[in-house]
């Protein structure tokens, strides 16, 4: 299996998508993150914290401290309207974009001449 | 306690710094913690799991120093969101109490406005004109000099001397203690321009005096030597005539202009910053050179001291420089040296300073006026202030809100103030009297805005924080439970102090208008011993070198006279050398036949006045006793003397007959006294009696001489005057003055400081006025309940709106008492100011008392209907 590094940018989406279901803590993103994308996202873990400040920063995810299944405190996080409206439309932006680079991609391929195609 | 706050303010942010560090270490270790968990459930032995976990992390040293530097970053920037956010809605929320409370939030910023506009106008015209008259460079070292008679001068008039060329030359190489020296004199000429003559003032001035001044010709150059400069009849223009005559043309170097009947030759443009260094001084429009080695000039000084010396050290070099000089030329050295810088030499100066004092008094007012709003207000909110700290809001956070309302009121106040300040510098001006030109150089100044802002500014924080303090500190349950506020007795008598406080100065201040707008009252209607109206002057100004000789200019004077007469609506002419406003001395000693004769140093400034038989007639004054002269002749030395001067020596007795005579180096022969003339004060009212002798004597030819006409009605003379001037002497031009414009202008400036004196203390009282009303206002709030209990049990209404009042002018008065006691004393300030009132005037510390009741009474009208207004029933249900 390959495993596809996180194109730059997206990474702060699919955070944002983690949490738009419930508040986690960092761990619980990560392996969202492993189990929604079948483990093939290649991601250094602490780039999701670095992430995860970031939008925090930003005012689109805020921080509180609360306590795990196994009673460990842990820093949880919350998206924030603002977060889930740059969600929305930042999603709506990637979907349209990835469809028009994939449409243009698969397009040329077929337009290829023979000897370049084989 | 700034400081406390700030040390807590930085213990705060450590421990949020060492939080957020923890905060990420204790997140990294958890997320290793629960990654080698999973791996241990997939079945990896516990060492090798947590190994794992940490590659899955990253380098584990580089990643936490990148995850601290993004925490860092985000706890900076949240904080400063937090804290704009913050302000945002502190400001938000202060602008909509204020807003609530308009009346409180209007009366406060106009408080603000007043004292900051009027302090600002003020100061900033003692700053500019007394403080800061020059602008040349090292101008805290620039100073004037004069010489002064050294003794002898007691005639009340202040005399300066203007040095003579030969000195200044001495003065420039002998004296140390200045480190330059620039002489300079002024003249009236006439400018040629097309067809029609222009009246120029010019100055002759050194090459080096644009140096001195720190300026540069705008175009051309400047001379390269007087004498030079002479020969070649060389003059610069200054900017404002190169201006507005000659169209700022470069193309005017090299060109001829004709000035009075000679041509000089444009080298050069000197800018319009420079000025002279006497203030009030005209501005010159041309500059031409000045020969120091030509002995017929005499010039005014303006010097720079070299830097460690002083005015005192300059004065003695001067002098032993001056004495040097006269013993060379066997003359003897009558005169000192004046050294001083020139905002000393104001004629204005003690007007400006007592209005200077006035506004000190207002601001002060405005101050405590300020002071006592806020603590009203913060009185009035404790419920409000109780409500929100029980509600959760931070003692901090409601400190903070208070202290934003304060500033906001201070920056909306001290800016309208600062508008309002400079418009009514504009207005001062615009109402100064052209007597006054000094006022001119006057313009707003940054160091005085600030400082008067500043003052301003910090009462109303101060205080404002300072009630926020109290606020805070009474407990919330008990502010919440009782809404009487019984326990701000303590802070009403703070504000009655304030009270008292603006009461007193007030007083003072109508004490010292009271007394100016009486002393300008006796101005007006004072008896000046002579009649003004319908008397002018005439003199000649001569635009060709001088007359040849006194002779000669009295031989032009009385071809005039007699022509004169047959000018419409004159009535009568005469010659004299001392017309009104003018003044002439011989200076020597005063002795008097059978009495001991003064010792021979004792040379003083005696007043002379040559005059023609019928003087007295033409001024319409009295003689007291005695004649007119009935023989003009010199060999019958006859002499008129004046009431004062009279009175003083032969008490009782007629000096009539009695001789007198002035020696100084030699001894006139003695004249014999006809009449006793009475005092006329020529130069407009002066407070002192005038005991200083002032000789009437015939023989009226000298270089002052002048004609002095009486009309009937307004007659227009000038033009026929004009004409008959030029028929005995084309070359001559005539000035035409009226005495009693003249006479006017001498009670212009006391009458411009009355009027805003009068201002400042109109608004003083209004304010002390505002201020009480808020404090009765406050009383009878906190009183109502019992107010309402007294009405129930059927105490009479009168009896309530008495109690008030009386409040209301028990304060008043305490501050007339304190005011009245201070003005006793400080009405020394005022004292040279004032004609034919005494400093300790009953009248006006009188009229103060009353002033001050009236205004309190007013203060009291709408606070006693409010008590009357009080309805028992809802009064006593309202707890």
């Amino acid at each position: 299996m390959t495993r596809l590094p996180v194109v730059k940018g997206t990474l702060d989406l699919l955070v944002l998508r983690a949490l738009s279901w419930t508040p986690m803590h960092g761990f619980e993103i990560v392996s969202w993150l492993e189990r929604a994308g079948g483990g093939s996202l290649e991601l250094e873990d602490s780039a999701l914290y670095q992430a995860v400040y970031r939008l925090e920063e930003r005012g689109l995810l805020q921080a509180e401290w609360g306590v795990t299944e196994n009673n460990r405190r842990a820093r949880y996080y919350k998206i924030t309207p603002a977060g889930r409206t740059h969600l929305r439309a930042e999603t709506k932006n990637w979907v349209e974009y990835a469809g028009t680079v994939t449409g243009i991609l698969t397009a040329a391929k077929s337009s290829l001449p023979d000897g370049d195609a084989s | 306690m700034i400081r406390a706050g700030i040390r807590r303010a930085l213990s705060l942010a450590l421990r949020r710094r060492d939080r957020w560090e923890r905060e990420v270490e204790e997140e990294i270790k958890l997320h290793l913690a629960l990654r080698a968990e999973q791996l241990v459930d997939q079945g990896r032995s516990p060492d090798d799991a947590y190994a794992e976990a940490v590659r899955r992390f990253g380098a584990l040293t580089e990643s936490r120093a990148r995850l601290l530097e993004a925490a860092r970053h985000r706890e900076a920037r949240m904080q400063r969101t937090e804290y704009l956010s913050d302000l945002r809605q502190d400001v938000t929320f202060a602008l909509r109490t204020l807003r609530r409370d308009k009346g409180w939030t209007t009366v406060t910023i106009l408080t603000l406005t007043l004292g900051i506009a009027a302090a600002t106008a003020v100061f900033s015209a003692v700053s500019s004109v007394l403080l800061h008259p020059v602008t040349y460079p090292g101008a805290d070292r620039v100073v004037l000099v004069y010489q002064q008679p050294a003794k002898g001068n007691n005639t009340g008039i202040n005399v300066t001397i203007a040095p003579p060329a030969s000195l200044v030359r001495a003065w420039k190489t002998g004296v140390h203690a200045l480190e330059a020296i620039e002489a300079f004199a002024q003249s009236d000429l006439k400018l040629r321009t097309t067809g029609d003559w222009l009246d120029v003032h010019a100055t002759r001035i050194e090459p080096s005096f644009p140096s001195f001044a720190g300026v540069r010709p705008v175009i051309g150059r400047m001379f390269t030597s007087s004498e030079t400069a002479t020969n070649k009849r060389e003059v610069l223009l200054a900017e404002g005539l190169w201006r507005s005559r000659f169209g700022a043309d470069p193309g005017i170097i090299g060109r001829a202009i004709t000035l009075d009947d000679s041509t000089y030759s444009v080298i050069g443009v000197l800018p319009a910053s420079l000025r002279l260094p006497r203030v009030g001084s005209s501005t010159p429009d041309v500059w031409l050179p000045l020969d120091l080695s030509d002995d017929r000039y005499g010039t005014s000084v303006v010097a720079r001291l070299r830097p460690g010396f002083d005015a005192a050290r300059a004065t003695v070099e001067l002098d032993s420089v001056f004495a040097r000089v006269s013993a060379a030329h066997g003359e003897k050295a009558d005169f000192r040296a004046l050294v001083a810088p020139p905002g000393r030499q104001v004629s204005f100066r003690d007007s400006l300073m007592l209005l200077g004092y006035a506004v000190a008094l207002v601001l002060l007012v405005a101050c405590a006026n300020v002071a006592h709003l806020m603590l009203a207000r913060s009185d009035s909110r404790r419920r409000e202030l109780a409500i929100r700290t029980a509600l959760g809001a931070g003692q901090s956070r409601v400190f903070r809100q208070l202290l934003t309302e304060s500033v906001l009121l201070a920056f909306a106040g001290g800016a309208l103030g600062v508008l309002a300040g400079w418009i009514g510098l504009r207005a001062i001006l615009a109402a100064s009297p052209t007597s006054l030109p000094a006022l001119t150089l006057a313009h707003v100044d940054y160091t005085t805005l600030g400082a008067a802002l500043a003052v301003t500014i910090a009462t109303s924080i101060v205080f404002g924080v300072l009630g926020a303090i109290h606020a805070g500190r009474d407990s919330t349950n008990e502010a919440l439970k009782s809404s009487t506020q019984r326990s701000t007795t303590g802070r009403g008598r703070v504000r009655q102090i304030l009270v008292v406080t603006e009461m007193a100065l007030s007083a003072m201040l109508v004490v010292g208008a009271s007394m100016l707008v009486r002393s300008v009252a006796n101005l007006q209607h004072a008896n000046l011993g002579f009649e003004p109206s319908g008397l002018y002057t005439i003199r000649p100004s001569v635009p060709r070198g001088t007359f040849r000789d006194n002779a000669a200019r009295g031989a032009f004077l009385r071809a005039l006279e007699t022509r004169l007469a047959s000018v419409p609506g004159v009535t009568s002419v005469t010659m004299t050398s001392a017309p009104p406003g003018w003044w002439t001395f011989v200076i020597g000693r005063l002795e008097i036949e059978g009495r001991p004769a003064p010792p021979p140093t004792s040379t003083e400034f005696i007043r002379v006045n040559r005059i023609q038989h019928g003087y007295f007639g033409v001024m319409r004054q009295g003689m007291v006793a005695g004649s007119e002269f009935t023989d003009t002749t010199d060999a019958a030395g006859q002499v008129i003397i004046n009431a004062g001067f009279a009175k003083k020596q032969w008490r009782g007795e007629s000096p009539i007959g009695k001789r007198i005579r002035v020696a100084h180096e030699g001894t006139e022969p003695w004249r014999t006294i006809v009449g006793v003339a009475a005092e006329a004060a020529t130069g407009g009212p002066v407070s002192q009696e005038a005991t200083a002798a002032l000789l009437y004597s015939a023989a009226p030819d000298s270089v002052t001489a002048a004609l002095l006409v009486r009309t009937q009605g307004t007659a227009d003379l000038l033009q026929p005057v004009q004409a008959l001037a030029h028929a005995i002497d084309p070359g001559v031009t005539v000035k035409v003055l009226s005495v009693e414009t003249g006479v006017a202008d001498a009670i212009a400036e006391p009458r411009f400081v009355m009027m805003l004196l009068t201002l400042f203390t109109a608004l003083a009282l209004a304010l002390a006025a505002i201020g009480l009303y808020g404090v009765l206002g406050y009383t009878v709030a906190q009183r109502t309940r019992e107010i309402g209990i007294r009405v129930a049990l059927g105490a009479p209404r009168a009896r309530i709106a008495r109690s008030v009042i009386v409040g209301g002018i028990a304060l008043a008065l305490s501050g007339a008492a304190v005011g009245l006691g201070i003005a006793h004393w400080g009405t020394k300030v005022i004292e040279s100011q004032l004609f034919g009132v005494a400093r300790s005037d009953s009248a006006s510390f009188f009229a103060a008392a009353i002033v001050l009741v009236v205004a309190a009474l007013l203060a009291c009208i709408v606070p006693t209907r409010r008590a009357l207004a009080v309805d028992p029933m809802t009064a006593i249900r309202a707890d």
